[in-house]
């Protein structure tokens, strides 16, 4: 009331209301340091992956995703390898990533045939180091030699592109022991992924540290960056040596992919790559250029060519092939240009939001596509009778497809699919243990939902009292769940071994029984 | 033997001026002359032709006596300058002003010493004359290329041009004959009508990765036209109008997305290589492949032995030759080529100046659409049957063309005056190395380790400190 009647209060106030506002401001812009140009690879990432599941529902099984990763890995890594660059500016788009992996690749090969190199370790080492060492001249070459490094890349695309043949003129040679079986892309759990995850780990370890905000400055605008102090030398000498690291897990991948040496494939990797890095939102330019987008990039262009391998276009596949690579490609480009007007729409875009409504979709579109429709009488009738196993369940889904289906017992089908009749011991095993992963990632998704939200609203009111609510909701339902664990612990004695859980462990048995189906 | 229009040019002619003494100038005649005594008795003993050791005497003295008169004049002109002050001596004086140059030569001496004595059958007269000639080259171009700091790049161009083709003319037997520079002309018309487009787009600070497959479109499809039984004039009008229609499309998708011109010209590029081979395997069996036979006219316009009005040259280093000339004089005293300059330097002085930049960009496309397909159907002529991937090498060539001959890719640099002297450096350099009996890999290797210092010559961004 006092501040009411008094001007200079009010001044004060509204000063501080100013400083606030501005301050909320800042604190909102952190808070929504999302980067709206995700919307357009998560779109294309789940359009294309719902068609995919919906055209061939073998994608969607252990092995569908097993080799899905082997063959994506290195595409992924190569993007990652010309992210790493592209931020640091300049129009570093690195052309020479394509030969690069191929050099590594049958050097690898060659030095593994005379016996220098073979174990894991020296292999690993080999490959990083023979990347980052390009890399690390490419870089001093930029700085010191002042030549566009466009230029130099093409200057290294050329001389490596002929080298890698001089090296190995024709494919061949044995990819070290330890890998060989890499390639097979059976399961997927493949050390494969574990490079992957482990690349995309480091990164966002990296992405922590006020280097990548210097990489980034420097990127966006170099002499702001040389202005400010930032020690633009060392910060581009470490954009491209993390470029050549990945360069070589990239190298590493695409050996166990194709298990042997291959002088021209890996060339191939240079339009692909940088393909997939403006698909996954990088802007060339420098500056702006994120881990997710360069996966999700790389994930488009492997289930572009997915969804057309299931059409079939006889003589003309790998033209439209083309044709279609292409047309997405600029049509996706010419869509960021709506990003802006988004943005203006929706000023506190969340991609993680937008990811999870999405992924929650298409997990739906994916179950709908792998689900059993014709076993559903079957199904019903078993629950009725209540006599047959989930073992001959399999076995008799087949003729069921052929004979007409008998009377249906509708409250029984509609259960059917998500409790399934008899649950022998094995898949109830397997369901207790997927059950707790199962519930915790969806108590994971939720706090992190929430936890988004929290931010945004804690930067705009600067009050926490939500978030302390979350954590203390969590902590309420980890406690719960812990309990009802201690009395279910002793239901199930024995779990099955951790081998048996792969891909569609959460599902229940009718999914896994038509998804072997499918894959027949 | 007068250095007047040379010295004309430097920063301080009177000192330069001062004739050599006598003492240096016998030091010199001297010193050429063992040189050309030692390069006549090895050429006796290499058993060369009489006439090529005269010729390759004559040159070495000439080119010996005006380089010492020049070099060492240049030296005193320094000398001169720091006799006043107390400074460091004249030795350290040039080693600290010459320290990379002379450092380069030190190496490439070494590097021959090196080679001589570790290959056998190396230390002949051909390898001594060619080093000389490299080293001429090189301490000329080092030394001249200050006079020209507008025109660097092409100056560089002509040196290596001139330096490769006298080395390879002297050690590659074949190489300076007529069928060969034919041959060389030949595919420099190709790779020069391909890097037309490139070399506008650039100067706009653009990129078209999409050449190749317009290239290969246009050859697959004029093939196919003809095979439909469409007139071959009409089938071509028709092939260049629809390159010239890609470029547009081109020029429209990309002119919002500057920044990413590479990507989306690259993009549409697999679009149209796709949609082209779908149109043309339309109701044949054979996918991809199509027949038919090519007129006569057609192989004539580019086939090695086709004549341009009874004169022994193909028609198509003609038509590269007329082209070159209405650019290199159309970008000088034309309206469009001032503004397609004006807005490569500055778009928004440019647009200031009512330059409608879309116009501009999508012309500079449609251009490059307009002679991918001429490429395209000239390469139809020359190898006489389509093939889609006729032009991938052109995806980095036309780039590596441009970027040698020194049009920036920032825009505004350059012109296509400098592309025809990077497409002749690569094609003379490629048909150098195919006489050296390099394959194709060790080609491309030294093309792409070649590139990176011809560049650095005269391409040299200035450090970030003086941009601030």
């Amino acid at each position: 009331m006092r501040a009411a009647g008094n001007p200079v209060i009010e001044g004060v106030a509204t000063d501080m209301a100013a400083s606030q506002a501005a301050g909320e401001e800042k604190l909102a812009a952190r808070a929504g340091r999302s980067n709206p140009f995700l919307l357009m690879p998560i779109t294309l990432f789940f359009a294309l992956l719902m068609l995919a599941s919906l055209r061939s529902p073998s994608l969607m099984t252990s092995f569908g995703i097993g080799s899905a990763i082997i063959v994506v890995a290195p595409l992924m890594l190569a993007t990652f390898a010309l992210m790493a660059s592209v931020i640091a500016g300049r129009v570093t788009v690195d052309l020479s990533i394509g030969p690069l992996i191929g050099f590594i690749n049958v050097t690898l090969i060659q030095l593994h045939g005379l016996g220098i190199i073979g174990s894991p370790i020296t292999v690993f080492l080999y490959a990083i180091a023979a990347g980052a060492l390009y890399q690390f001249i490419f870089a001093l070459i930029v700085i010191y030699v002042r030549v566009q490094p466009i230029i130099v890349s093409l200057s290294g695309f050329l001389a490596l592109s002929g080298i890698n043949l001089v090296i190995l003129p024709r494919p061949g040679g044995l990819a070290p022991e330890f890998m060989q079986e890499w390639g097979f892309g059976i399961t997927i759990f493949s050390p494969i992924l574990f490079i992957v995850l482990a690349a995309i780990a480091l990164w966002l370890l990296f992405t922590a540290t006020a280097f990548y905000t210097h990489l980034r400055l420097m990127g966006s605008d170099e002499r702001a960056a040389y202005t400010s102090g930032v020690p633009i030398v060392p910060v581009r000498i470490g954009a491209h040596l993390i470029s050549g690291a990945f360069a070589g897990l990239a190298a590493i991948c695409f050996t166990a992919l194709i298990s042997s040496g291959d002088p021209s494939q890996g060339t191939t990797y240079t339009l692909i790559a940088v393909t997939a890095l403006v698909l996954g939102g990088a802007s060339l330019a420098g500056g702006r250029a994120g881990i997710f987008g360069s996966a999700l990039g790389a994930l488009n262009l492997y289930l572009i060519t997915f969804v057309l391998s299931t059409f079939n276009f006889g003589a003309v596949q790998s033209f439209v092939t083309d044709l279609a690579y292409g047309s997405i490609l600029v049509i996706s480009l010419l869509l960021t240009l709506l990003v802006p007007f988004i943005q203006r729409r929706i000023p506190n875009f969340s991609p993680l939001l937008y990811f999870v409504v999405f992924s929650v979709v298409s997990v739906g579109v994916i179950l709908h596509s792998g689900f059993n429709y014709r076993g559903l009488p079957e199904v019903g009738a078993q629950i009725a009778t209540e006599q047959v196993a989930t073992e001959q369940l399999s076995e008799e889904t087949a003729p069921a497809a052929i004979s007409p289906p008998g009377p249906l017992a509708l409250p029984a089908a509609l259960n059917g699919p998500l409790e399934v009749g008899a649950v022998d011991a094995e898949t109830q095993a397997l369901r207790d243990l997927a059950g707790p992963l199962v519930l915790s990632a969806i108590l994971l998704i939720v706090i992190a939902v929430f936890l988004r939200i929290t931010i945004a609203e804690a930067g705009q009111r600067r009050n926490i009292g939500m978030g302390v609510g979350v954590v203390a909701a969590g902590l309420v339902l980890l406690i719960a769940w812990f309990m009802t664990q201690a009395n279910a612990g002793s239901v199930h004695a024995n779990p099955p071994a951790l081998t048996t859980i792969h891909g569609a462990a959460a599902e229940d048995a009718p999914h896994e029984v038509s998804l072997q189906e499918a894959t027949r | 033997m007068t250095d007047a229009p040379i010295s004309a040019g430097r920063d301080t002619p009177k000192e330069h001026n001062t004739p050599l003494g006598l003492g240096a100038r016998i030091l010199g005649l001297v010193a050429g002359l063992i040189l050309t005594g030692i390069g006549v008795v090895m050429g006796f003993l290499n058993d060369a032709s009489v006439q090529i050791i005269i010729l390759a005497a004559i040159a070495t003295l000439t080119l010996w006596l005006w380089a010492w008169q020049y070099i060492l004049g240049q030296f005193r002109g320094i000398a001169t300058d720091h006799e006043n002050d107390h400074g460091p001596g004249p030795i350290r004086q040039l080693w600290s002003t010459y320290r990379w140059p002379l450092i380069g030569l030190a190496a490439i001496l070494a590097l021959f010493a090196i080679l001589s004595f570790t290959v056998p059958g190396f230390f002949s007269v051909w390898n001594v004359i060619s080093l000389i000639i490299l080293l001429v080259i090189l301490v000329l171009t080092r030394v001249l290329s200050r006079q020209f700091q507008q025109n660097r790049s092409a100056f560089i161009g002509i040196m290596v041009l001139v330096g490769l083709f006298s080395i390879g003319a002297m050690n590659i037997d074949g190489f300076a004959s007529g069928t060969n520079i034919r041959s060389m002309l030949l595919f420099a018309a190709f790779l020069g009508l391909a890097s037309v487009g490139q070399t506008l787009v650039s100067l706009l600070g653009g990129l078209d990765l999409s050449i190749p497959f317009v290239i290969g479109g246009a050859n697959v499809g004029l093939l196919y036209l003809i095979s439909l039984g469409v007139p071959p004039w009409l089938a071509m009008c028709i092939v260049l109008a629809i390159g010239a229609a890609l470029g547009v499309i081109n020029g429209l998708l990309s002119f919002k997305l500057q920044g990413q011109a590479l990507i989306v010209t690259l993009g549409t590029g697999f679009a149209i290589a796709g949609g082209v081979q779908i149109i043309t395997s339309i109701g044949t069996a054979f996918s991809g492949n199509v027949f038919g036979t090519v007129p006569g006219w057609l192989s004539n316009l580019s086939s090695m032995n086709g004549t341009t009005f009874g004169l022994g040259f193909p028609p198509a280093i003609a038509i590269w030759v007329a082209v070159a000339i209405i650019l290199i004089v159309g970008m000088r005293v034309t309206v469009y080529g001032r503004h397609l300059y004006a807005l490569g330097v500055n778009r928004t002085s440019a647009s200031r100046v009512m330059v409608s930049e879309i116009r501009y960009w999508v012309s500079a496309y449609a251009l490059s659409g307009f002679f991918a397909a001429l490429t395209g159907a000239l390469l139809l002529g020359w190898s006489g049957g389509g093939f889609i991937g006729v032009g991938d090498q052109y995806l980095f060539l036309t780039l590596a063309a441009v970027v040698v001959g020194g049009t920036s890719l920032l825009g505004g640099q350059g012109g296509y005056g400098f592309t025809v002297i990077g497409v002749l450096v690569l094609q003379v350099l490629s048909s150098f190395l195919v006489g050296l009996g390099l394959n194709f890999q060790w080609q491309q290797f030294i093309f792409g380790l070649l590139i990176l210092p011809m560049v650095a010559l005269y391409a040299r961004s200035p450090h970030i400190r003086t941009q601030v």
